[in-house]
């Protein structure tokens, strides 16, 4: 197996983006494909979810090399739910670390605000269980509801935490010119303060407005290439070290401890396992929080924390900018935003940036070693990467 | 005829399955029986859904996944006062959801 | 002859209570001030409502042309019975709410804009309308209508509001919903929130004069490029919208 590098890497800001969805895909290629000096590429890998629903657009990948121009190269859409960002990097990965390609052009897309946020919400549901789920009105939070109030009961995780992890990420989200939320927010307005009933409702008790990612719209590309590729480049020398995927069970009520996110658990232990590291190694982790408890649960399952522990770590301040381990410093989906084809690629985007040490305000010093974790489903298909600075 | 939520029971291992799919995820079998599922079981988590789909005009859905007697488990609306973790229950099939001219029945639970 | 002719025209307001100005605490830990204004104060409005005319999204368009006239109707008095409440953060704009009386009994809510988005500002603004109609002039109902899905979710269903098609609606003449005094009662743990009396600095600052909106909805650059994205895939048209936005952003 060939080692993979990434060389090349662009992002939109993740926001409400008025022009169509192939120009959001367009718009980040062209940043990274500038980033590397490469003006063309072997194949391109486009990651979406929602287009044909929400856009009225399908074979993006197509669209995109006409787009940029760079037909007759081979392209593709992979649509793997929220994950299908990270997922598309893992294939584009395989194509490269088995020598089928040497440069590859993963682009993920969304634009989820065309329609209204009620639709939206419709469609993120479309992926739980059609028959036992989707049929009683389960949208992804009632299920982070459920989640969460199962979570909180078993080991004492309060609204706080949960409110501290909104209030951390808002403020990473402050030095990302990219993020969806430039809004500092504090524990007063959102949980103490006599008016937080109104400022920040119930939306699937015991989850509240502020425990949810925005609906968001965005594209973010990576261009990975081989070693010999990757050296020409003069690019820092970050190494995609490990890819990870893993499933669970469709439905949630199915899973043997409801509270368990095997899947995380399981990608996150592949991942390691290819790229020959522990998760302590790890400098700076972008963790799928589309709802805060998942922050808390996803640090814990990939090994960060004990099971149970990481809402001490949080409390104690390691994942906050300047930590030991800060998660999300982008702000995350929380307040980064969470265009849902885009994420994964938007956390590696986020990984490179901080391990090449471009990342300015919100820079984690020293950092040498990233993780990113996409969560696709509830939790049914899990993506992990692990990247490390060379040299 | 009584309505009622069908699980799909392994023909080898006697598993019961909830939703159906098509290999056991115990023992790896295909054969299946239907065996209706048990309307008695134990709330295991619930969530008050405060902006369901367009559909539905209400202003809160109530969600919770119970565990049924047979430990089979079932996601399912709730209409319960005041649900708590562990609390007995017992479900009845209703109308859970109408999509334009569709409308889909499914598992509801009350207190017992 | 003039003179006379306007006397005509110009409505006389029955006298109602004035809506005691509250204050709230933003889930930024912002303090917003909501407080009803007099005539002479609404040239300062229209400028920052008279631009969200051109935000064709969410129905900032509709809503802003239907209050930007009714805040002309009141100012030249041609409405009768209209009252207008300010929400404002440290001076700033952040929401405008308006409606007026149909009889001593019923109130007719006309718009709620917000000049801020993410905080839930609009939340507050209508619930203050909607204690100033309930609690403050003491009526039985007040008659409401959506113009967005997003408001009819709101309000039609999360506060359960009554049919009353029988009336139609002052906004379009479209059948009206009333939020009714028991209704009200029900939800009045998130429709009532917000403490009186306002410090006397807070108050002092609002009163002040009423400063431009810090982060207003802003229109596309392209003005059409909501409507044209549907039908213009390629988007060659809004390439340079485009760069502009990534280009100009902050």
């Amino acid at each position: 197996m060939r080692e993979v590098y990434v060389v090349g890497i662009g992002i939109t800001k993740f926001s409400r983006l008025e022009y169509p969805l192939v120009e959001i895909a367009a718009y980040p290629s062209i940043m990274a494909m500038k980033d590397c000096g490469l003006s063309s590429v072997d194949h391109v890998y486009v990651a979406n979810m929602g287009g044909s629903r929400l856009n009225r657009q399908t074979a993006l990948g197509s669209a995109l090399v006409d787009h940029l121009s760079l037909y007759p190269t081979g392209a593709e859409t992979i649509e793997n739910g929220p994950a299908s960002g990270a997922s598309a990097i893992k294939t584009g990965f395989m194509a490269v670390a088995s020598g089928v390609h040497d440069v590859v052009m993963v682009t993920g897309v969304e634009r989820m605000r065309e329609t209204n946020n009620l639709e939206a919400t419709d469609f993120v549901a479309s992926l739980a269980h059609p028959l036992a789920e989707q049929i009683y009105g389960v949208t992804l939070p009632s299920l982070a509801g459920m989640f969460a109030r199962l979570y909180m009961d078993k080991y004492g995780v309060t609204s706080k935490h949960l409110a501290m992890v909104a209030i951390k990420n808002h403020n990473h989200a402050l030095a990302n010119p990219f993020a969806h939320l430039h809004m500092p927010i504090t524990i007063e307005g959102i949980l103490e303060g006599p008016e937080a009933s109104t400022n920040n409702p119930f939306v699937a008790d015991p989850l509240r407005f502020f425990d949810m990612c925005p609906v968001s719209d965005g594209g973010a590309c990576l261009i990975l290439a081989s070693k010999d590729v990757a050296k020409k480049t003069k690019k820092p020398m970050i190494r995609l070290a490990g890819v990870g995927q893993a499933t669970d069970t469709h439905c949630v009520h199915e899973r043997k401890d409801p509270t368990d996110l095997l899947a995380v658990r399981e990608a996150a232990a592949r991942c390691f396992k290819m790229a020959g590291l522990k998760p302590k190694d790890v400098d700076v982790a972008e963790l799928h929080d589309a709802f805060t408890i998942l922050e808390i649960a996803e640090s814990e399952e990939v090994g960060f924390f004990k099971k149970g522990e990481g809402h001490i770590a949080l409390e104690k301040g390691y994942t906050a900018l300047g930590g030991k381990l800060p998660i999300n410093p982008s702000g995350g989906l929380k307040a980064k935003g969470h265009p849902v084809g885009a994420t994964g690629v938007g956390q590696a985007h986020e990984i490179v940036t901080q391990l090449r040490g471009e990342a300015g305000e919100r820079q984690v010093k020293n950092a040498k070693t990233g993780f990113s974790c996409n969560f696709g489903g509830f939790g049914n298909n899990v993506v992990a990467l692990a990247f490390q600075k060379e040299k | 005829m009584k309505e009622q939520i069908l699980g799909y029971k392994c023909s080898k291992c006697k598993t019961v399955h909830y939703p159906n799919r098509a290999i056991c995820r115990k023992c790896g079998n295909d054969k299946f029986e239907i065996e209706p599922l048990p309307d008695k079981g134990k709330l295991l988590t619930f969530t008050h859904l405060y902006n369901p789909a367009g559909d539905f005009e209400v202003p809160v859905l109530d969600l919770g996944i119970v565990e049924l007697s047979n430990g089979c488990r079932i996601t399912g609306q709730m209409k319960i006062e005041n649900p708590k973790i562990g609390m007995k229950v017992i479900g009845k099939i209703e109308k859970v959801r109408q999509s334009g001219y569709t409308s889909y029945k499914g598992m509801v639970f009350y207190k017992a | 002859m003039a003179i006379e002719l306007e006397k005509l025209l110009r409505p006389v307001d029955n006298p109602v209570p004035l809506f005691p100005a509250k204050f709230v605490t933003l889930a930024n830990g912002e303090e917003m001030v909501i407080r009803q204004i007099t005539r002479e104060e609404i040239p300062a409005l229209l400028p920052h409502v008279a631009k969200l005319i051109q935000v064709e999204r969410d129905y900032y368009d509709i809503v802003s042309a239907r209050l930007y006239a009714e805040l002309l109707g009141y100012y030249r008095y041609r409405v009768q019975d209209e009252y207008v409440l300010v929400a404002q953060i440290n001076g700033h704009l952040a929401a405008i709410v308006n409606g007026r009386c149909l009889n001593p009994q019923v109130g007719v809510s006309y718009h709620t804009l917000a000049l801020r988005r993410g905080l839930r500002i609009g939340a507050h603004a209508f619930a203050a309308k909607m204690e100033y109609h309930i609690d403050i002039m003491k009526q039985k109902e007040v008659l409401v209508v959506a113009e967005s899905p997003i408001g009819f979710r709101r309000w039609m269903i999360e506060y359960q509001l009554e049919k009353r098609f029988e009336v139609a609606h002052e906004l379009g003449g479209v059948p009206s919903y009333a939020l009714t005094k028991k209704l009200f009662d029900r939800a009045r743990s998130s429709l009532v929130v917000g403490r009186r009396p306002v410090p006397e600095k807070l108050l002092e600052k609002a009163c002040e004069a009423i400063l431009p909106p810090t982060d207003p909805p802003k229109p596309p650059f392209d003005l059409l490029a909501a409507t044209r994205a549907m039908y213009d895939s390629t988007g060659t048209a809004l390439r340079a919208s485009r760069d502009q936005l990534e280009g100009g952003e902050k």
